[in-house]
């Protein structure tokens, strides 16, 4: 995990902004309008956190509902732990926990051969809400369910969320 | 020996840690942030090595290792961006042909130094290294020869693709030890001897997918009369969340069905859209209604997915002698990694590690290209290698015919 705070920055006020990839089970967190990337979410769903007052922002790629069944400390791989360390490390980096709002985009059904009951990506989306909800976090924008891939980039500088589909258009949240 | 997956998991993430080792000393020399994107540990024919790489140019460095492991490893990338890197290095530095090679060099040694040290500061064994040689190869050549084996022996690989951020430029690290180095090591580290599976029977596994997908091979000629040879067959080891990770955004389209037996999983036959036109185009009694990939092509896809998916089933159910039933197809058209993604999701919520059986076919007459992937339940895979008797691959080999 690195934490991307501008100081190592040498750029100037016109340069790319950085592009860092997240991968699947990962998180980061930019206090320096970074773009962030994850791609190829299925039942997965990307949480996108972003402050409004200092621009703070985070995305993290998790994959199944709830850690506690699984005796292991990988916290982003899972939508309850995940999304709280999501959540943690944004306040580390001097968010505001009460301008905080949250995008989220994923958890499609595609693929699903679980019988009866809700399928996995409808059970991450739901584990997420939850999170966020107990956080009081608002959701003020979301792309989830269908049968459809997904790609996602969390623009810092501006809280946009881009998602990318295969054979869909392009959408922002 | 045995090996288990308490064993592959360690080396995995040793191999994993030493590439993240050799990009913190690239970071650090040459200021380019990059990230080791994924690695992993797979046993298949010393002959497929670094079939991934066919018809691209690599330049890089290569180096011998021995001590508590002995083998041969490379670090290579793309032979276009060699004057990006090295400038990176060295400003300037490219415009003369043997200071971009010796910058090459540099920054091999650099990062393979780094690699080495941390296999043997976790095994707490020397290892030591030859100086780098610098190669320029193409394709799979850029591999090195590794053990002296015969073209089907076994090896052991271990790869990482490390990403630089933001640059469409990945450095690969291929590491070959011996098998019986290798294979010591692995049993060294066996902690859970009830779960334990006989190497052997690893290999034995990689036989038979070789041999299904040379049954899917033969059911894509009869039907659509295009001939296409299985090319390559291998069983990679990898953490649950990494399986996704070893495929790209590029689009598929393909069949995905759930089977059950011992073992269940799921089984994957995908076609990168070009290939799929061309496949669905040779079953279709006449010409398409429109151009690209239309529900006929969809629908001619689906059935190949059908037959090619109960070839290779049968091919495994024959050997293993058990009856292994599957679902109808589904057909999938969507990113790699978002089709793979719901079913590692799907055995994630049993096991933290998974093997992936792949297989891939293609013919140099049209373009062409297919590939299967199985991914059983862990467990239960484990017990179907307990009840194989390995004398049934000699069968194997000696009456192929009889048995697929």
């Amino acid at each position: 995990m690195k934490v991307y705070d501008g100081s190592q920055s040498d750029d100037g006020p016109e340069a790319e902004p950085e592009r860092v990839k997240v991968g699947i089970a990962e998180y980061e967190v930019t206090a320096d309008d970074a773009e962030l990337t994850t791609s190829g979410l299925g039942s997965c769903v990307g949480v996108a956190l972003y402050d409004t007052e200092t621009g703070a922002a985070g995305l993290v790629h998790v994959m199944l509902p709830v850690a506690e069944e699984m005796d292991e400390g990988k916290a982003a791989k899972f939508a309850d732990s995940g999304t709280q360390l999501l959540i943690d490390e944004l306040h580390a980096i001097g968010a505001n926990p009460r301008t905080v709002q949250a995008k989220i985009a994923g958890g499609s059904d595609m693929l699903d051969f679980s019988e009866g009951g809700s399928g996995i990506g409808d059970r991450n989306v739901e584990q997420v809400r939850a999170t966020l909800a107990e956080n009081d976090i608002p959701i003020v924008d979301e792309d989830v369910g269908g049968d459809h891939g997904r790609s996602l980039r969390l623009e810092a500088a501006s809280g946009d969320l881009v998602v990318k589909s295969a054979n869909r258009e392009k959408r922002t949240l | 020996m045995k090996v288990d997956v308490q064993s592959l998991d360690t080396f995995n993430q040793l191999a994993h840690e030493g590439a993240e080792a050799a990009t913190r000393s690239l970071t650090q020399m040459t200021g380019i942030e990059a990230t080791v994107d994924v690695t992993r540990i797979s046993l298949l024919d010393r002959e497929d090595v670094g079939e991934e790489l066919r018809g691209t140019a690599f330049a890089g460095v290569q180096f011998g290792f021995e001590g508590a492991l002995a083998g041969e490893t490379v670090l290579v990338f793309e032979e276009k961006r060699v004057g990006d890197i090295v400038e990176a290095l060295m400003p300037g530095g490219c415009a003369d042909e043997s200071m971009a090679q010796s910058g090459v060099e540099e920054i091999g040694n650099i990062m393979m130094s780094g690699f080495i040290d941390g296999w043997a500061e976790h095994l707490n064994a020397t290892i030591d290294h030859t100086p780098p040689t610098y190669i320029e190869r193409e394709g799979a050549a850029v591999v090195p020869d590794g053990p002296e084996t015969g073209a089907r022996d076994q090896v052991f690989v271990f790869r990482s693709e490390i990403e630089w951020a933001g640059e469409d430029v990945n450095f690969y690290i291929y590491m070959l030890p011996g098998y019986g180095s290798m294979a010591e090591l692995l049993a060294e580290h066996v902690d859970t001897a009830g779960d334990a599976i006989p190497i052997e029977k690893l290999a034995v596994f990689n036989q038979m997918t070789r041999e299904g997908a040379a049954k899917a091979a033969e059911n894509v000629q009869m039907m659509s009369g295009i001939e296409t040879e299985a090319e390559v067959a291998q069983l990679s080891f990898v953490p649950i969340e990494d399986v996704p990770r070893q495929f790209g955004e590029d689009t598929y389209v393909g069949t995905v069905v759930e089977f059950t037996g011992t073992p269940s999983g799921f089984l994957l036959v995908l076609f990168d859209e070009a290939s799929a036109v061309t496949v669905a185009e040779a079953l279709l009694p006449v010409e398409p209604d429109s151009d690209g990939l239309t529900e006929q092509h969809e629908s001619a896809v689906t059935e190949l997915g059908n037959i090619m998916t109960s070839g290779f089933v049968d091919g495994w159910a024959n050997v293993l002698q058990q009856s292994v039933d599957h679902t109808p197809p589904r057909l999938v058209h969507d990113m790699g990694q978002a089709i793979i993604d719901p079913l590692a999701a799907q055995l994630g919520r049993h096991q933290r590690h998974a093997f992936i059986i792949d297989a891939r076919m293609q013919t140099d007459e049209v373009d062409f290209e297919s590939e299967i992937h199985a991914l059983p339940n862990e467990q239960e895979l484990r017990a179907a290698l307990d009840e194989l008797v390995v004398d049934r691959a000699d069968q194997l080999e000696a009456d192929a015919e009889q048995i697929f």
